[in-house]
């Protein structure tokens, strides 16, 4: 008789705030029952307090993995592209955050876990491992990250220029990136402000692209990055030309 | 003894001498044991390593032991609830091992059928608790079917009816005793005996051991060591079973020799069972929940098999709870 396909926890044994801290986190069943009143909350509060309109929805690949980038100005942003995805995917969603932002203290870990349930990708001491642990793990257990290419809120609402990392994560594994355009979070809480405003918001989703045959190595990780933030990019200019014809 | 006064009336805690003598010595062991500990250290007697390990055991001790012997203190219904809690983090510990816990629909129909029993237990509802078994083992495969994934049906299936029926079932039995009126010094021996089972075999073990009981399971343990715990157990389970059903119909010397003999067979076996589930997956420790044992599972394992052997043993000869109202929540 051949033997069972068991495996273990990527987690296991792991004290507590480490377990926090680490990329290969996997929930339990308190967990899901968190995100699911989580996600099913923030959509509630988006819908109502937000007017959240969605545009381009099923540009989403039915099955994960893949990833989706945006512009970033708002710690709304993650919460938004999150609550954008159906239902079955919500034990699959992770944001990826700044491991030295969100994941410095065990606190702060325990915030970022239970309120954004965010993997941490630290910048500084220990890049490449975490890099590496994050793109095996996107594939190896089919998840849908949320990544910010441009690395940390712009503090005018302007998008700056991708960085590599995104290209570290996907290039040449075949997994597809949707790029996202966000409009109205900088407006509903901009960096520094506490509340947010029960301003509009719109998320324009634009069609997958695959870097399959991208080389994984850094001219490659800069021509995802550039690619990506042309296609972002376009979305944002969409609404200028929108606005446009309606004036 | 009214139901109300059994489950939440800690007064009587200690009208059995057995629940004093058993409680009061345990009291004094943990006092003693870091004193002793100090002593040995201090001398030179036994190795720096060798006495970090003993000085981080006896650490969770303090923390174990009034968390195993409060609630049964306490009332039945801590007691009966404490076993619930410790169904469900052991068989979180074990779904996490297995990866069963990714299949979050069949970890749900585990952990209410859990919490089924539990209710079942604490309502001593003797039906329910029996009838949740096949209930709850075809609600697995049920749902198990709605994924429509039939490759692994069968693994999936087998990993969540194991889980229940050791952690809901088997571990259910520990918690029905408290439906007895002599539910305290019943239980407190139960684990006194199961524990020292443990301490017997290591003793014996290192002192006596020479043949491996079982080298591909476990390296450690010794014929020698199963032998020893066999007959100290067996002596301490009969002597102390004595005086906690005294004059019962299981107060016979033959009867008690036979129950210490089951406690301390199932209680090893218990044992080289999770030994069996980590060799086959490969890995040294269930968790890192209590520091020096390992996980939950690491130190109650060898309390799984025990439960129900003993439970139907006594359930043979005197019965467990007869003389108390049943299904007081629920009515008849």
């Amino acid at each position: 008789m051949d033997d069972w396909n068991l495996k273990p926890a990527a987690d296991l044994g792991l004290p507590v705030s480490e377990r926090l801290r680490s990329e290969r986190r996997e929930p339990g069943l308190v967990e899901s029952a968190g995100h699911l009143f989580r996600w099913g909350l923030m959509r509630a509060f988006l819908r109502f307090y937000h007017r959240i309109e969605v545009s381009g929805r099923d540009n989403i690949p039915k099955h994960p993995p893949f990833v989706m980038v945006s512009n970033h100005t708002s710690h709304l942003d993650a919460l938004v592209l999150a609550s954008a995805l159906s239902g079955n995917l919500q034990d699959r969603v992770f944001p990826i955050a700044a491991g030295d932002a969100f994941f410095e203290t065990p606190a702060l870990a325990a915030f970022a876990t239970f309120l954004l349930n965010a993997l941490p990708m630290w910048r500084q001491r220990g890049r490449a491992h975490s890099l590496e642990v994050l793109r095996e793990r996107l594939t190896a257990d089919a998840c849908a990250y949320i990544l910010f290419p441009e690395g940390t809120r712009s503090r005018e609402g302007r998008i700056s220029s991708f960085k590599a990392g995104l290209g570290l994560l996907i290039a040449g594994t075949g997994v597809p990136v949707v790029p996202c355009y966000l409009d109205g979070t900088f407006q509903a809480l901009p960096p520094g402000s506490q509340f947010p405003r029960p301003t509009k918001i719109q998320l324009r989703i634009g069609t997958a692209l695959s870097f399959s045959r991208v080389k994984n190595q850094r001219d490659g990780w800069n021509e995802i990055a550039a690619t990506t933030e042309i296609a972002v990019r376009k979305l944002g200019e969409f609404r200028v030309a929108r606005d446009g014809m309606k004036w | 003894m009214t139901t109300r006064e059994r489950l939440f009336d800690w007064r009587e805690a200690f009208d059995h001498p057995v629940t004093l003598w058993i409680t009061s010595g345990l009291v004094l062991v943990l006092a003693v044991a870091p004193v002793l500990i100090w002593i040995l250290g201090v001398t030179g007697a036994i190795k720096t390593e060798h006495r970090r390990d003993l000085v981080q055991r006896t650490h969770s001790w303090l923390f174990l032991a009034p968390l195993m012997i409060g609630p049964v203190l306490l009332g039945a219904a801590w007691a009966i609830i404490a076993v619930g809690v410790l169904s469900l983090f052991c068989y979180r510990e074990y779904a996490r091992v297995t990866g069963l816990f990714r299949e979050k629909a069949i970890s749900l129909v585990v952990v209410l059928g859990i919490l089924l029993v539990t209710f079942a237990v604490f309502d001593h509802w003797y039906a329910l608790f029996v009838a949740l078994f096949p209930l709850t083992v075809a609600a697995i495969s049920a749902t198990a079917i709605l994924a429509d994934r039939p490759k692994g049906y069968i693994q999936r299936v087998a990993l969540g009816i194991l889980g229940f029926v050791l952690f809901g079932c088997a571990l259910g039995h520990l918690g029905y005793f408290a439906n007895d009126e002599n539910y305290r010094p019943v239980l407190l021996w139960l684990l006194l005996t199961v524990e020292m089972n443990d301490v017997f075999a290591y003793v014996t073990g290192k002192s006596f051991g020479h043949r491996k009981l079982a080298p591909q399971t476990s390296p450690n343990k010794t014929l020698g060591g199963a032998l020893g715990a066999l007959i100290l157990t067996t002596v301490l389970a009969a002597s102390l079973g004595h005086f906690v059903f005294y004059e019962t119909n299981l107060d016979r010397p033959a009867a008690l020799l036979v129950l210490g003999v089951l406690i301390s067979a199932a209680g090893q076996l218990g044992d080289l069972m999770l030994s069996s589930v980590k060799r086959d997956l490969g890995i040294k420790d269930i968790s890192a929940l209590i520091p020096g044992h390992g996980g939950l599972l690491d130190r109650f394992d060898s309390l799984i098999l025990v439960a129900p052997a003993v439970f139907h043993y006594v359930g043979y000869f005197n019965g467990v709870g007869l003389n108390q109202p049943a299904r007081f929540l629920v009515g008849d």
